[in-house]
């Protein structure tokens, strides 16, 4: 309940910073500048609208993502809040999954807007919406669960940093993550034990966000396998409980008077 | 007392089932990720793919450092190199964009010119066999170093060896004999090539310059290899005349080096450069032995 109540408030909160609805305003923008760039193409219209629009999902999702998440613990402590938050009988485990949680309605919220904007300029485009134009969701869904992922990673760093440092070291695990097949096809290529070793630990244990890429996939009407709706789920579920617990063990060592 | 002492108690529990939890997440992590890559295929994080593709285009954005940047493209073109002959691929799909990115960032990187080119132009499974390619690098390189007259020495070699135009190898020999610091044995190659083009001969002399002067391990194994295979086909040659003089003196084919040994043509059984002994086929002709380490291949 009290978990509840702490992500009921984090949630309203997030919504309040008006950066947010500018990041979602741009999101929304390109999305339908996405209908113009298609226009001055040959064949190629609509699949530059998906791949356009769920880029945008992604990469302006991204922004909210760090943007809300580098703030968890810095802006409490500025504002004194944290002081009266944990007085109360809240543990600093409640504390961590209702911040969270928040983040991710927040998020869920946002992403939900510009995906019913990617919706209308496709509808726009194609004069009409098919059933099949649902599959674009399973990309929204791998998106969201990407973000997810780094919202945990922004909620580690704010236990651990200030705001600016934690948004960009979370920009680049992002970025790292994206990479992280390469890296490890890296290590193997070098022949070397150690390395190979090396680049295969950091290959399990990154975040490996290539996982979640099906934008051309989708776009180019090719079913996504069950297996990666069923692994991606687990994945990501896995790595937000272990960023979550990380989060707790920084936090519960730390002091604040 | 006895409240403080529950909270420090249910505190160590949170902690230690934080720290459980978190091992056994990333634990978790590592069959998911593994069934996700199986079912995938193998050939995901290595793709084929540029990135971005123009070098101009990268050396702006590099911010001054395309030093550098050139030097991890030039690793790049190593490693996809590497793969790509590990795998016996005949495929070279990204080797000439990579080059051109690598020598765009850095025109000076005179490794990415002598390697790429020997890269390029060898045949597949050797190389991408592609030694118009090659050239059109090397010329580049020469356009952006003038004066690097080993450059001009790898030109003559593709045109010699790869095209088989040899007045053109003689060409570019004699005009790296003209740049600053040329060895003298480029005149001589130049002269050689235009004379004697396409003989052993001139093969063995050119390969043993190049291994004599290699500055590089590779380049020196390589032109070694080739060095032997020479040898070995000089060998074949000198053993086809042995047996056509043994069959018509002895009025029958020779079925075996033993025979030859016995009637004393042979001192004993011979052997090819890597030490495996040579067949005689059921045609009469000498080869190699399936055991022998020698690359014949590379003459052709």
């Amino acid at each position: 309940m009290r978990v509840a109540t702490i992500a009921l408030h984090t949630f309203k909160e997030s919504v309040r910073e008006k950066v947010l609805y500018n990041l979602v305003a741009f999101a929304l923008l390109l999305i339908g500048a996405a209908i113009l760039f298609g226009s001055i193409s040959v064949g190629v219209e609509q699949i530059i609208l998906i791949t356009l629009g769920l880029t945008s999902i992604s990469v302006f999702g991204l922004l909210i993502a760090i943007f809300i998440g580098i703030d968890l613990v810095s802006k409490e402590i500025e504002r004194r809040t944290i002081y009266n938050i944990l007085s109360k009988p809240v543990s600093r485990l409640g504390f961590i999954l209702g911040k969270y949680l928040g983040l991710l309605l927040t998020l869920f919220v946002n992403t939900a807007i510009m995906t019913v904007g990617f919706y209308a300029a496709l509808f726009y485009q194609k004069r009409a919406l098919l059933l099949d134009d649902l599959r674009f969701l399973g990309a929204v869904y791998f998106i969201l669960l990407e973000l997810a992922m780094v919202v945990g990673i922004a909620v580690v760093f704010s236990c651990i940093s200030t705001p600016v440092l934690s948004a960009v070291y979370t920009f680049c695990l992002y970025v790292i993550g994206n990479f992280s097949a390469g890296l490890r096809a890296f290590g193997q290529e070098t022949q070397s034990a150690l390395l190979g070793t090396v680049s295969d630990v950091l290959y399990y244990l990154l975040p490996n966000f290539g996982n979640f890429n099906v934008i051309s996939q989708v776009a180019h009407a090719e079913k996504i396998p069950g297996y990666l709706w069923l692994g991606n789920s687990l994945y990501a579920l896995l790595y937000i409980a272990a960023l979550l617990a990380m989060a707790v063990l920084i936090f519960e060592e730390r002091e604040f008077r | 007392m006895t409240s403080s002492s529950e909270s420090l108690s249910r505190s160590r529990l949170r902690r230690h089932v934080c720290w459980l939890l978190l091992l056994l997440c990333l634990l978790g992590l590592i069959p998911i990720q593994r069934s996700m890559d199986l079912r995938r295929g193998s050939d995901r994080g290595a793709a084929e793919v540029l990135f971005l593709p123009s070098g101009k285009f990268l050396r702006q954005l590099s911010l001054g450092y395309e030093g550098l940047l050139a030097d991890i493209y030039w690793t790049r073109v190593v490693q996809y190199f590497g793969r790509k002959r590990l795998a016996h691929s005949t495929e070279f799909k990204l080797l000439g964009p990579l080059l051109q990115i690598t020598t765009d960032l850095d025109p000076h990187l005179l490794i990415a010119y002598r390697f790429g080119s020997i890269f390029l132009a060898e045949k597949p499974p050797r190389g991408a066999g592609q030694p118009q390619e090659a050239l059109a690098l090397l010329h580049r390189g020469i356009v952006a170093n003038p004066d690097y007259w080993r450059l001009w020495e790898d030109v003559g070699f593709i045109y010699y060896w790869d095209l088989k135009d040899y007045p053109a190898a003689a060409r570019a020999f004699h005009a790296g004999s003209e740049r600053p610091g040329a060895m003298e044995w480029m005149r001589v190659m130049a002269a050689k090539v235009a004379a004697q083009g396409g003989q052993l001969a001139t093969s063995r002399f050119l390969w043993s310059q190049i291994a004599r002067q290699a500055g590089n391990e590779q380049i020196r194994k390589n032109a070694e290899d080739h060095l032997i295979a020479i040898e070995a086909e000089e060998e074949i040659t000198k053993l086809d005349e042995l047996i056509a003089l043994y069959n018509s003196r002895q009025g029958r084919p020779a079925r075996s080096f033993q025979a030859l040994v016995v009637a004393g043509y042979l001192r004993a059984l011979p052997r090819d450069p890597s030490g495996a002994p040579y067949i005689l086929d059921a045609g009469g002709r000498v080869g190699l032995n399936p055991r022998s380490s020698v690359e014949l291949s590379l003459l052709e």
